[in-house]
């Protein structure tokens, strides 16, 4: 009877000879998984919102939103205007990128009317007086082919003229 | 297209993780380790089909899987070498009645979880084991003394 079983090697499989780093490899590679879990902790891959200001003389224009959104998730936009000085048509024009890939499930309140402009979309709020603050709460859905990063443009126009523009990015992770 | 490359990604990632978390935690699979199964599993699908409830997306899923499975399972039978990266490799807890605590330590498993498993195989005693080694799916084998 052979000493030992068949297919077992006395040195690799008992005494661990060319094996006592595995369990080093096992921890390091855990210790990554560990890492990517940090990271979502403190917010990589969303979706805790931020605020982005855009001053001007007639208006502040603000956003909170997340910077970063997976795949299927539901967010919210909120875009809110300070008025300084009288806008008489105020209306808030978005780039594409406020809408491709993603999924705008309601806006409130309601803007007076919508419209393209050069491909862009605008919401008209209408005659805001001077220190008032309106705010429009745009509800999302990303959809779930949707990846990577973009450049949210928002303008505040007051009769096609603009008062401010706002960038911010969004990351879209799978 | 997506639904292939996230159920690649989802069998990978899964595979990954069978192979560090170690075998102790494979072996057992006690009420709490079946319900993390299925949690795991549910979890996994929505990954993998998200919003997707037609049949062309399960057929594109589970192929993508099954095809993976065949794939993975045919390098290890085809290449040795790549055998203890795919399935690992066997490692010995006993000898000759003498139980290897580094080797035990190694797989987190405690004298009490062997001697539980000796008595499973309707051995009394670790003196009366020639061989016990845990076996790269996380069984452990005994082979008694004769």
């Amino acid at each position: 009877m052979a000493d030992q079983p068949d297919g077992i090697v006395l040195g690799r499989h008992r005494d661990l000879e060319g094996r006592r780093w595995h369990p080093w490899l096992r921890r390091a590679l855990l210790g990554l998984v560990g890492v990517v879990l940090a990271l979502a902790l403190v917010d990589v891959f969303g979706q805790g919102a931020s605020t982005k200001r855009a001053e001007a003389g007639a208006a502040t224009l603000s956003v909170t939103a997340p910077d970063a959104v997976r795949g299927g998730l539901l967010f919210q936009v909120r875009v809110t205007t300070e008025v300084h000085t009288e806008l008489k048509d105020a209306t808030l024009v978005l780039n594409q990128a406020w809408l491709n890939g993603l999924t705008l499930n309601t806006i409130e309140p309601s803007p007076r009317n919508e419209a393209s402009r050069d491909g862009r979309v605008a919401f008209e709020l209408g005659h805001l007086p001077a220190g008032s603050k309106h705010v429009l709460y745009l509800e999302y859905q990303v959809n779930p082919t949707t990846v990577g990063s973009r450049t949210l443009r928002l303008e505040l126009q007051d009769r096609e003229t603009p008062v401010t523009t706002l960038d911010r990015t969004l990351r879209i992770f799978p | 297209m997506d639904i292939v490359v996230r159920a690649a990604i989802a069998f990978w990632f899964i595979y990954f993780l069978t192979r560090i978390v170690g075998r102790r935690e494979l072996s057992a699979v006690g009420p709490f380790d079946l319900i993390m199964l299925i949690v795991l599993g549910d979890l996994v699908q929505q990954g993998v089909t998200q919003s997707d409830y037609s049949v062309t997306g399960l057929v594109l899923a589970a192929g993508t899987i099954a095809i993976l499975q065949v794939g993975v399972s045919y390098a290890n039978f085809r290449f040795k070498w790549l055998r203890p990266v795919l399935e690992g490799e066997p490692i010995v807890l006993v000898d000759d009645g003498r139980v290897l605590e580094r080797n035990l330590a190694r797989e987190r498993l405690t004298l009490a979880e062997l001697e539980e498993q000796a008595r499973l195989s309707q051995i009394g005693s670790l003196d009366d084991v020639r061989w016990a080694v845990l076996e790269a799916g996380g069984q452990i084998s005994f082979i008694p003394k004769q």
